[in-house]
């Protein structure tokens, strides 16, 4: 019939300019008439990083030692953040627009995708600080560096993924906002972050379960293999990134495209 | 079958609907939680759907000014919001010819933290036009809303009939092939609906296909040659705008005075329960590819 893929495409294409302004509304709005504006984007996540160093690296002393533990944290809490205040974003994210959604037609995904890019600008420079950081302190500046851009790519894909599927279905279940949230508690601490999963545990299942169980964990061991350790992540792992940013972007896609029809009636 | 919307499989400004038709869920509103979807066999309190449209078929040729007049709940808003591509059809198909703009609903799409020229970028991005399309226009449509200074403020600072014009400076200017305009030109002062009025007209006279949804009769009479008359989602009648309007006003003299207020659901409901109609099944007009 009607080729609806193409016409998605110059869709896209014919609403970049929506998409720019989405971006910097999403931008100034968030801190607008506050004295540090944007940069609150960056105050955030290393006030964050700087707490759970004090907790884990000096308060609780663990059992296990790491050289240069901030870095270590660092080095994989960024994946995390990332993650974890993309997700709750984009739920809201329809809903915020809805009065978008009702004025015009426009390819509904704009709106999600325009709050995991401001999302993936800021992790963007606070990965560029960590890395310089981290490859300066740590002298890990090697080739495995070069795959540093790879795992990028696809950690943002990955989570672009994740985003559509969380927006589209909050703005059906208003459930699923609150639900993200719960579950990003206890997500982050079954995450190696701070910790690897061979420092809390000697049993080869849970070692496995804490690896592969947790789809964020191979994403977030992969950026410190690269920048802590100065290595090539294990093919294993980066297959695993592949797969999983597949399935995220695939998955969130057929979710959106199905759910994405009666947003203006509905919301 | 989903309906079909397709945007420039017809000449420039035309517009083709067939057999158009569109149920609301009423309890769709309410916003639906996990917990309703599970226990969704036990939740059944009022109509399930309500039609809104029943196989509505229209022709608009490029250039034509028409007015859809009909009772609340006759499915005028549902029309111009399917043919603005916001509401998709349920089966059916729309077709039309190049850019389309629609002014809905006065305030929606505004921010109010963000100042009226903030606001007009937005909204020439959300018809799809380019910065460089935007910018070229910003100026008319500063000059046209009459806001003077008051551009630079954020909308907050703003009089509702501020909001009415900049709205308006917005879709009049954008050079639209189709304008969609729903019933909003009755809100601002005489003076600046005159020149609403007169702005449309010289869309219209530079080859823009007007529809226009209104309960204004005599705006209906100076603005439209051709009218079409809705009843319960179907068209009633389709003509000259003297004949059909005489037509239409012998409907609304024939019966008691409709409520005027919303277009709910409810309400619709409610109307078709009276007419003693039930849903009828969607007519499937499949056309082989």
């Amino acid at each position: 019939m009607s080729s609806t893929s193409l016409t998605r495409v110059s869709d896209l294409r014919g609403h970049g300019f929506l998409f720019q302004q989405l971006v910097q509304r999403e931008l100034r709005q968030k801190y607008q008439g506050s004295v540090l504006g944007l940069v609150w984007y960056l105050v955030n996540p290393m006030l964050l990083l700087g707490a759970y160093y004090l907790m884990f690296g000096v308060v609780l002393k663990p059992g296990f030692q790491h050289p240069a533990y901030p870095l270590f944290i660092m080095s994989a809490m960024v994946v995390w953040l990332l993650v974890s205040q993309t997700l709750p974003a984009a739920g809201d994210s329809l809903l915020a627009q809805a009065a978008l959604l009702r004025k015009a037609r426009f390819p509904r995904e704009i709106i999600p995708t325009a709050v995991v890019t401001v999302q993936a600008m800021t992790f963007l420079a606070l990965m560029g600080i960590v890395a310089v950081l981290t490859v300066a302190i740590r002298g890990t500046l090697d080739w495995p560096l070069l795959l540093l851009p790879v795992a990028t790519v696809l950690l943002l894909l990955f989570v672009q993924g994740l985003a559509l599927a969380i927006s589209g279905l909050h703005a059906h279940f208003r459930d699923v906002g609150p639900i993200v949230g719960a579950i990003l508690v206890p997500w982050f601490f079954v995450t190696p972050i701070f910790y690897r999963p061979s420092d809390i545990t000697d049993q080869p299942f849970a070692r496995a379960a804490l690896e592969w169980g947790n789809p964020v964990a191979p994403f977030a061991e992969s950026f410190r293999t690269i920048l802590y350790d100065g290595a090539a992540p294990s093919a294993g792992a980066m297959a695993y990134m592949v797969l999983a940013t597949v399935v995220a972007l695939g998955g969130g896609w057929l979710i959106f495209r199905r759910l994405q029809r009666d947003l203006a009636v509905m919301l | 079958m989903a309906g079909e919307y397709e945007q420039d499989a017809v000449p420039i400004g035309a517009i083709r609907l067939e057999a158009a038709t569109r149920s609301f869920n009423v309890q769709v509103d309410s916003g639906r939680t996990l917990k309703e979807l599970l226990l969704r066999r036990e939740h059944r309190g009022g109509p399930e759907a309500v039609p809104a449209l029943r196989g509505v078929d229209l022709t608009i040729d490029p250039g034509e000014t028409v007015a859809i007049v009909g009772r609340n709940g006759a499915g005028k808003s549902s029309t111009l919001r399917v043919l603005a591509g916001i509401v998709p059809l349920d089966s059916g198909r729309v077709r039309i010819g190049g850019q389309v703009a629609a002014l809905l609903d006065l305030a929606a799409g505004f921010s109010r933290d963000f100042s009226g020229r903030e606001n007009i970028l937005m909204g020439g991005a959300l018809y799809g036009l380019t910065r460089r399309q935007v910018e070229e226009r910003l100026e008319d449509m500063i000059a046209f809303s009459e806001l003077g200074e008051f551009v630079d403020l954020p909308l907050k600072a703003y009089s509702s009939g501020m909001l009415v014009r900049l709205a308006f400076a917005i879709v009049a200017f954008l050079d639209a092939d189709v304008l969609l305009i729903d019933e909003v030109l009755a809100v601002g002062d005489g003076a600046f609906q005159r020149k609403c009025e007169e702005r449309i007209a010289a869309q219209v006279a530079s080859g823009s296909t007007l529809v226009l949804v209104s309960h204004d009769l005599a705006l209906i009479e100076r603005t439209c040659a051709r009218t079409v008359l809705l009843d319960s989602g179907r068209v009633a009648a389709d003509g000259p705008t003297a004949q059909v309007l005489s037509e239409y006003r012998h409907l609304l003299s024939g019966e008691a005075a409709p409520v005027r207020g919303t277009n709910h659901p409810a309400e619709v409901a409610a109307a078709a329960a009276a007419a003693g109609g039930g849903a009828e099944p969607p007519s499937d007009h499949e056309e082989p590819a």
